[in-house]
Order: C-alpha cells, then sequence, then structure tokens
C-alpha cells in the first residue's frame, strides 16, 4: 500500500444553512482545495446519509462534481448511516493507496434542518432494525437511553457524569468559530439549580436534552494525496496512519453483553495495529459525541481507559484540552453538531488542524498523534482511524 | 387472527434467532430458509427500558414506553413497555398488540406488562 496524507481542509459553520445541499459539500471543498493549492483531483468520495430522503435529491455525488466544475473526474456518494464520513474517508484512502489515483476529494454534507425535528429524528431511526425496532418506535436517542441505564447501573456512571461531558464539550464548542452551539452551559443551569429540569428536560429517561446534540446543517472536506503530490504541495505531512471498521448486529438486543460496544473496540484494534502505535500514543482525540454516553464509554473501547472507568478519568478532567487524553476540543457531535454525513469527514478536520497546530485557543500542546471513531447505526457499523503529523 | 411472533430455529444446530436472519449466526452452515419457525414465550425479565419524550411523527401519546426482555428461554427482544413503575429485572408478560399505526397498515408488537 501506499502512503495516503490530508494536504487540504475545509468546512462550513455549522448551524442551519440556507444553502442546498450540494452548495454545502461545494463550499466546505473549495476550503479544501484552496488549502491544498489544487484546482482538480482525480476522484471525488460524497459522504451524505439522507439526501433522497430529506431533500429529494439523489446521486449526490454528480451535483458536486459538477458544481465545483470537476468533471469529468470519477465521483461516488457514500452512504453508510452516521458513519458515512468515514466511511467516505475510507474510499478515498483505498483509492490513493492502491495508486489508482493521487489526489482525491473526500465531503461529507448534510442539510437536516430542511425536515423539522420529529422528521429529522425519525429519519435517523431508519438505520434501526425495520421489524424488531423501528416499528416500536425506537429512536437514537431511546438506544441511548437503555444502554445508558446499563451503564449506571453496572459501572456507577450518574446523570452528573453525562452532563459533565455536555458541559466539557460545549464549552469546547465557544472556542470553535465553526461550532453550532455557542452557549456556555454550567452543571448548575442544567442539573443542579431550581430551573435545571425546565432547562433540561427528558428526551428519553434517562438522557436529556443537554445529553443529545444538535440536529445541524453542515459540509466538510478534505483533500487526500499520494506522497508525492503532498511533498510537492509544501503542505504540513499529516498521515493517514491507520483505519479500523467493524461491524456489529443491527438489532441492539442481539449484542451477547448489552454494555459492550465491540465494533468500536475491534475498530480501534485494526487501526492500532495497522498504524503500529498504541492508546498511549494518543495525544487528541474526536470521539462520536452523539449522545454524552457515548463519549464516555468510546473513550474506554478505543483503550484510553480501563472498561467502566471512562467517567472517573472524566471526574479528573484527564479528558479536557489541557488534560491528560484530550477528547472532542472541537466542541464535539454535542457542541459542534452533528450534520451526519459531514460528521465523520469534520472529525478529522479537526484533528488535522490539532496536528497542524492550527487550532488556536483550543490547540492541544504539541498533538503528533490523533484519533477519530465515527460511530454509525447504535454500534453496528464503526470506523476508528488515527493520524500521525511527520517532520 | 391469533398474532405471534416467532423465533428461528437453525437446522444446522439449533440455535434460535430473533429477528430473522438469512444465515446462522453461530454455524453459518444452514441453507436457504433451513431454519423452523418457534413461537417466542411470552413471559421474561426486563433487561433495561426507558420512556421516550420525542416521538417520530407516527406515535401519538406523549411518552413512550420501550425495554429489552430476556425471554424464558433466553432470546431478547425489544418491545414497548406498559408499565408504571419498572424496575430493571423485573417479571414481564408480553401481548402481541398494535404498536404503530402508519399509512399502510397496523404494525404488530410486543407490548409487556408487570407480570
Ligand atoms: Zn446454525
Amino acid at each position: 500500500m501506499r502512503e495516503v496524507y490530508i494536504i487540504g481542509i475545509g468546512i462550513t459553520t455549522f448551524t442551519r444553512l440556507e444553502y442546498p445541499l450540494s452548495e454545502i459539500a461545494a463550499y466546505a471543498s473549495m476550503g479544501a482545495l484552496k488549502d491544498a493549492g489544487l484546482t482538480d483531483v482525480d476522484y471525488l468520495v460524497v459522504a451524505n446519509m439522507g439526501s433522497a430522503r430529506i431533500n429529494s435529491q439523489s446521486a449526490l455525488a454528480s451535483a458536486v462534481a459538477d458544481t465545483l466544475s470537476l468533471t469529468p473526474a470519477g465521483a461516488v456518494r457514500v452512504e453508510n448511516g452516521p458513519a458515512s464520513g468515514a466511511s467516505a474517508i475510507k474510499e478515498g484512502f483505498m483509492a490513493v493507496a492502491s495508486g489508482m489515483h493521487d489526489t482525491v476529494l473526500v465531503a461529507g454534507a448534510e442539510r437536516m434542518r430542511e425536515v423539522n425535528s420529529l422528521e429529522a429524528t425519525d429519519f435517523v431511526a431508519t438505520l434501526t432494525h425495520p421489524m424488531a425496532e423501528y416499528i416500536y418506535g425506537v429512536t437514537l436517542p431511546g438506544h441511548a437511553a437503555m444502554f445508558t441505564r446499563l451503564y449506571m447501573e453496572k459501572y456507577g456512571v450518574t446523570e452528573r457524569h453525562l452532563a459533565m461531558v455536555g458541559v466539557k464539550n460545549q464549552n469546547n464548542a465557544m472556542l470553535n468559530k465553526d461550532a453550532h452551539l455557542h452557549q456556555p452551559i454550567s452543571l448548575e443551569g442544567i442539573l443542579d439549580s431550581p430551573e435545571a429540569m425546565t432547562n433540561n428536560p427528558w428526551v428519553a429517561e434517562p438522557i436529556r436534552f443537554f445529553d443529545c446534540c444538535p440536529v445541524s446543517d453542515g459540509g466538510a472536506a478534505l483533500i487526500l494525496a499520494s506522497k508525492e503530490v503532498a511533498e510537492a504541495s509544501g503542505r504540513p505531512m499529516i498521515r493517514i496512519s491507520g483505519i479500523g471498521q467493524a461491524t456489529d448486529t443491527l438489532a441492539v438486543h442481539e449484542r451477547e453483553e448489552p454494555t459492550d460496544l465491540m465494533a468500536v473496540r475491534r475498530a480501534a484494534e485494526q487501526a492500532y495495529a495497522m498504524a503500529g502505535i498504541k492508546p498511549k500514543d494518543i495525544d487528541v482525540a474526536e470521539l462520536h459525541d452523539a449522545f454524552t454516553i457515548l463519549e464516555i464509554v468510546e473513550s474506554e473501547e478505543v483503550g484510553f481507559f480501563e472498561k467502566g472507568k471512562g467517567h472517573i478519568a472524566l471526574e479528573k478532567g484527564e479528558t479536557e484540552i489541557g488534560g491528560k487524553m484530550p477528547i472532542n476540543p472541537s466542541g464535539g457531535l454535542k457542541g459542534k453538531g452533528h450534520p451526519v454525513g459531514a460528521t465523520g469527514v469534520a472529525q478529522v478536520h479537526e484533528i488535522v488542524m490539532q496536528l497542524r497546530g492550527d487550532a488556536g485557543e483550543r490547540q492541544v500542546k504539541g498533538a503528533k498523534n490523533g484519533l477519530a471513531c465515527n460511530f454509525g447505526g447504535f454500534g453496528n457499523n464503526v470506523i476508528v482511524s488515527t493520524y500521525t503529523r511527520e517532520g | 387472527m391469533e398474532r405471534e411472533i416467532f423465533g428461528y430455529k437453525c437446522q444446522k444446530c439449533g440455535t434460535l434467532h430473533y429477528p430473522f436472519r438469512m444465515v446462522c449466526k453461530n454455524c453459518r452452515a444452514n441453507g436457504y430458509f433451513e431454519f423452523d419457525t418457534v413461537p417466542l414465550p411470552h413471559a421474561g425479565k426486563l433487561l433495561t427500558f426507558t420512556f421516550i419524550h420525542n416521538l417520530p411523527a407516527e406515535f401519538e401519546v406523549a411518552r413512550l414506553g420501550l425495554g429489552i426482555v430476556e425471554l424464558e428461554n433466553g432470546l431478547r427482544v425489544t418491545g414497548q413497555i406498559q408499565i408504571d413503575d419498572p424496575k430493571l429485572g423485573m417479571d414481564v408478560v408480553g401481548a402481541i398488540e398494535v404498536v404503530k399505526r402508519d399509512a399502510y397498515d397496523n404494525r404488530y408488537g410486543f407490548v409487556f406488562r408487570a407480570a
């Protein structure tokens, strides 16, 4: 396999965007092309989950290639649920690593605010098992809630731990101009004060409003390149050092141990093996905190902390920007937002910013190795990838 | 009409599955439709639960109870719950009822209540 580098990054603000989905993808892509100093690429991979259903547009990649005037370059859309973004990166990686292409634009975009929040929740819920889950009204918050209850019972995670994740990430998002939420929150406001339960109502017991990511529009893009192209670009050399992917049962109730997220664990093991590094070598991570419990559990399953001890590390401040294992300096899905198809790409956008030393006030000092976990389904399709700064 | 929900027993190794899958998760050796359908027991224990407050549009209630139940034969299922004060591990019993009405059909599934 050839080595693959990221030489350009671009992103839109994550919020409600009043322009078409293809332009959301294209806006982020223009930023990435400019950053890389390129005006064309060999191939485009566009990540998106819902265009055909919520935006009445299929074959999105063709529209993106055209609006960027990148035709006749080949283009393909990747739909892989909430893991679409990292799946597109993996496709781009394989295209360059194989020697088939030298430059690949990987863009992720979603425009979810075109429908109301109930429709958006229902759209995401279509990834559950059609007969054994979806018909009952199971939603992603519902899965997260049933999982959270088990984790609380088994490992002593409390509502306060969940709220601590939300406070940390939403406060990190204050340092990120592209983040969706620029609203500082405190444990007092969402948990302890007399108004807290009004501010922070149930979504699916035992998880509350501030345990859930917002519904966002947004796009993010990367330029992947061969070593030769990367060296010629003069851009910082950020190498994709490892990628792992694993699936799990579609119906969550079929998992042998209901508090394990085996696909996260397996994907991480593969990524570390490919990169030849260990969890302790990672300096900064972006984890898929669509719900606050997920940041805690993923921090264990990717090997940063012992199983059942993630909430203890959180309590000690180890996952803050200045801590031993900084997690979600961008604000995560919780603070930055979660335009589903863009998320996996946006996570890596942040890792590249961090490894380049360009993250400003939220910079993790001296970061050399980064990790991203893009969590699809309720843990039934997960990609973990690692990135290394060279030189 | 009496409605039932079935488990699927592999004709090669006897492993029971729910929901339906084409290939046995245990032996991966069964041929096309080499499963016996077995009615699922209705009694079990509540493994976990939630009450959802923001529902997809087709559910006309303010708060929907959902749970995962381990049935007497060890198989687990997801279903709706109608229990005022659920407790982890409590005994429940399920009935097959309408769980969703959409534009096309009534969808039937498990609704669990305290045993
Ligand atoms: Zn079998």
